[in-house]
């Protein structure tokens, strides 16, 4: 987005206030430099050069989900989250990026070598002892307040990346489709039980599968500001699906999708097109593209869905996942309070503004057990992650499984 | 500016968490759903009425304004801290402290979302009617100090003819309560009716007992096309003559019909030159009987066409189009100046006629829609604010527009309030003497101008 068109569309906002409404951050604090039309009027004051990107601007630009709410909601058609992100790329321009997060960008989201080498640490850390000796003998309740919070957050890692664990190429008889299956870091990293339900709904249906070696989608390094970084992580999955030789490419990450859906604007061409083009999420590819066969066994749950944002708003799927859980059989299904509220995870918003991140989720939680569901269902790890932890939090008996291991379950 | 001492003081009465001074921060409070902005000073977040009045006699003793300020979306700058001081944030006091079923009351606090007043009530078979625009984001406390109204007002009456009782921090930082939970009260003045619509110049509200009913079982709603303006608003007045007050009387004019329809094509007719929205509500067996009633009251008025919404999707499509209206204007110019005059129900077409007459003396895109029951039109001048020389014209055809309304037997604002963008014209309507009248009162519960200065007076006596 060029300087012209952010000043058009920061001189569209009447300033309703409409944005409150929705805005997860503002129904928590209230505070009128967290909503949209705060944002919109710091911003246009910046490139009036009336603002400078001082340390309490930038702080305030990184108080924002990302959730699109209020871009939805906007009577005059605001893209918010792609402005916060524009001034986010300026930040990180003029100031650079923070010293962790850069490492991150360049060093381990490039290399799948060195973040299989990460996540195999944090694996050892949990599986040795050392994690239940840090937190029994209370060392990590010298850490400050913050930080000893944020190690609860690291989830149970995979000992073996979930790619590592299952062949690149899976073929039932008569394949209709050759499926592309982009895995996302955390499925690979985190819940491989989640890739094996994929895999297993994907095996009873004519499909052929191919996963092949694939980097981080990108949108961590986006949202930070660091486009570069986003760009040439797309080449390269860009790159590796066209080998492939794919129909479709699908995966079981709401964020990641919507990433994905974006290379094709992102970095113009025809093979970014292309490359967008074919990504659905899961549960478009079983419910729309194919038609869905449950098995016989009945799975007999009350369950409620939460609209991950970039599943409902980022790539506008509602109805879908709905229509999937609803056929499988012995299901009880009850819509939860604004199912399509923010979490709070909003990818590492949960570690760098953690008590906010509990606020909101503690929202989203009260709105689940009102729903009296057993099971959360919900397409994205990452709301997974933080919906689990809210409600170990809490100590809320209520399971969160990703909608494809629901449907694994009836085969 | 305020001095360190003050802001130290300030700090000691609400902590330091809930005071906000960098510029980046004042910034969001500068402003409200008006195109104008002022820096305040400092923003205290208080929690508590104890907080609020030692805020007050803080600004007392060391005189710097207070300005009121719920969820900042006003429409007529009452908000604005136009001479700088403290913005006192009241959204921190969000408590519904009671919903007595008994005596149909609800106590709140002035930064409770009127939307969630109503969700709470509702669930227990009560209401609270009115139903601003910005019910969803607006406080109630806001609702009060405006006097709010909205579309349901023609049959239930505006925010005023709700509010049973009010707790109030004086200027001084006194605390009085007047009212309560008693439907009859004649003891002394009449306080509650001057806080309300007061517009944070006399008092700030920090308790609000409000009166509910019952909830209505069901609602009825229909759309009616017409041809000529002047048919529909005899519709208006035989509707009403006949017995039956709907909820809502919603108008539509041509040229908002044609934008709406562009916009989203809902399949409006291009050549009526006015829509009527209208809703029934009331004991279920009792509608289809009033639906009819009206439609054939409508056709005898000459409407081209009506059309009653049988399903909740009928009903949900007929509003669809009349809540797309604001996001439909926009489409031709981005800054969209929103007036809220309201004259005697049968005048309508004549002040249609008229603004449309001075919308094209100063060559101005104008739009009207607004709640024909009750005479209360929203003409909204679509402009652009980086125009300098546009918005001098806008300036001058509101002056115009406010003079027709008056001379036609209407008001400046039937909703809005005077805040700072129609205190210029305040005179038009209340002339020399009603003018001196106000602001004696003013002067009187606030000698020393602490509170929400700028407003309802200036233009003229520097209020």
């Amino acid at each position: 987005m060029d300087n012209k068109t952010i000043k058009e569309y920061l001189n569209r906002c009447s300033k309703c206030g409409g944005c409150q409404a929705v805005c997860p951050l503002y129904g928590e604090t209230h505070s009128e430099p967290l909503v949209a039309r705060g944002k919109l009027f710091l911003m246009k004051n910046y490139l009036d050069g009336n603002l400078e990107l001082s340390p309490k601007m930038m702080e305030l630009m990184s108080l924002c989900l990302l959730c699109k709410a209020c871009t939805v909601q906007c009577p005059n058609r605001i893209p918010v989250d792609e402005l916060v992100l524009s001034i986010r790329r300026e930040i990180a321009h003029q100031k650079g990026i923070p010293f962790v997060k850069k490492n991150v960008f360049h060093h381990l989201l490039q290399n799948n070598g060195r973040l299989t080498l990460a996540a195999k640490f944090a694996y050892l850390y949990q599986q040795s002892g050392l994690q239940w000796l840090m937190r029994k003998t209370n060392i990590l309740g010298l850490l400050p307040g913050e930080l000893a919070r944020k190690e609860k957050l690291l989830p149970r890692m995979n000992r073996v990346p979930f790619r590592a664990q299952v062949p690149m190429t899976l073929s039932s008889s008569k394949p209709r489709l050759r499926v592309g299956y982009y895995t996302g870091c955390l499925t690979n990293y985190v819940f491989a039980e989640t890739g094996h339900a994929v895999l297993k709904v994907l095996k009873n249906h004519p499909l052929e599968v191919v996963i092949p070696e694939q980097w981080c989608c990108g949108l961590p390094a986006l949202t930070s500001g660091d486009e570069e970084s986003a760009v040439l992580l797309a080449r390269r999955n860009i790159e590796v699906f066209k080998k492939a030789g794919v129909d479709i490419i699908i995966t079981d990450c709401a964020s990641c999708g919507s990433m994905l859906r974006q290379y094709g604007d992102l970095i113009g061409g025809r093979d970014a097109r292309i490359f967008s083009q074919k990504v659905v999420d899961f549960s478009q590819l079983m419910g729309d593209v194919i038609d869905f066969k449950p098995g016989d066994k009945e799975v007999s749950s009350v369950v409620t869905y939460h609209d991950p944002c970039h599943l409902r708003r980022g790539q506008g799927v509602i109805e879908a996942p709905r229509r999937l859980i609803m056929s499988v059989p012995g299901i009880t299904f009850r819509e939860m309070k604004d199912p399509d509220r923010c979490c709070g995870a909003a990818g590492s918003f949960n570690l760098t503004h953690c008590e906010l991140a509990n606020r909101i989720g503690h929202r989203k939680t009260r709105n689940i057990v009102d729903s009296g569901a057993q099971t959360v269902i919900t397409g994205c790890p990452s709301c997974i992650m933080q919906i689990r932890h809210q409600l170990e939090l809490q100590e809320i008996p209520v399971q969160v499984m990703h909608l494809a291991e629901l449907l694994s379950k009836t085969y | 500016m305020l001095s360190t001492t003050v802001i130290k003081e300030i700090i000691k009465v609400v902590g330091k968490e809930n005071v906000l001074t960098t510029k980046e921060e004042l910034l969001c409070y500068a402003y409200d759903s008006t195109p104008r902005a002022f820096l305040p000073d400092l923003v205290a977040r208080p929690c508590c009425t104890a907080q609020i009045q030692k805020i007050a006699k803080l600004a007392n003793e060391h005189l710097f304004p207070l300005v009121p300020r719920g969820a900042g979306t006003g429409l007529s700058g009452g908000s604005l801290p136009v001479d700088g001081g403290v913005v006192v944030d009241l959204t921190r006091m969000n408590n519904i402290l009671e919903i007595d079923e008994e005596n149909l009351v609800a106590v709140v606090e002035p930064g409770v979302i009127t939307f969630q007043i109503q969700e709470e009530v509702e669930k227990r078979g009560l209401f609270y009617p009115p139903d601003p625009a910005s019910l969803k984001t607006s406080t109630i406390g806001g609702n009060v100090a405006e006097c709010a109204g909205g579309p349901r007002a023609l049959k239930y009456g505006v925010t005023r003819d709700y509010v049973l009782g009010l707790e109030v921090v004086t200027p001084d930082g006194e605390v009085i309560t007047t009212g309560g939970k008693t439907v009859k009260s004649v003891t002394g003045y009449d306080l509650l009716r001057l806080y309300t619509g007061s517009e944070g110049t006399l008092g700030i509200i920090t308790k609000i007992y409000l009166r509910l009913i019952p909830k209505p079982e069901a609602k009825k709603t229909m759309m009616v096309v017409y041809d000529k303006l002047d048919d529909a608003a005899q519709s208006v007045s035989r509707i009403i003559r006949g017995g039956i007050i709907p909820v809502t009387l919603e108008m539509m004019d041509d040229r908002t019909i044609r934008c709406v329809e562009n916009h989203k094509q809902m399949g409006l007719p291009l050549d009526a030159e006015a829509i009527l929205i209208i809703e029934v509500d009331g004991p279920q067996i009792l509608l289809d009987c009033q639906a009819h009633e009206i439609a054939k009251l409508c056709q005898d008025c000459g409407a081209r066409e009506i059309k009653i919404a049988e399903t909740e999707e009928e009903r949900e499509s007929i509003w669809a189009a009349r809540r797309s209206v604001s996001a439909a204007v926009v489409q031709i110019k981005p800054t969209k100046i929103s007036e809220d005059i309201s004259v005697p129900r049968m005048a309508i077409p004549r002040m249609v006629r008229r603004l449309k007459e001075i919308a094209s003396r100063y060559n101005l895109e104008l739009v009207i829609f607004g709640h024909a029951g009750d005479g209360n039109l929203h003409p909204n001048i679509l402009c652009d604010q980086t125009d300098a020389e546009e918005m001098q014209r806008v300036e001058k055809a509101i002056g115009e527009l406010f003079k027709a309304a008056v001379e036609l037997g209407g008001t400046l604002s039937g909703e809005h309030g005077i805040g700072m963008m129609k205190a210029p014209y305040l005179k038009v309507e209340t002339g020399e003497a009603g003018f001196e009248v106000m602001r004696r009162i003013k002067e009187a519960l606030d000698p020393n101008n602490i509170l929400n200065p700028g407003k309802i007076f200036r233009g003229d006596s520097n209020g």
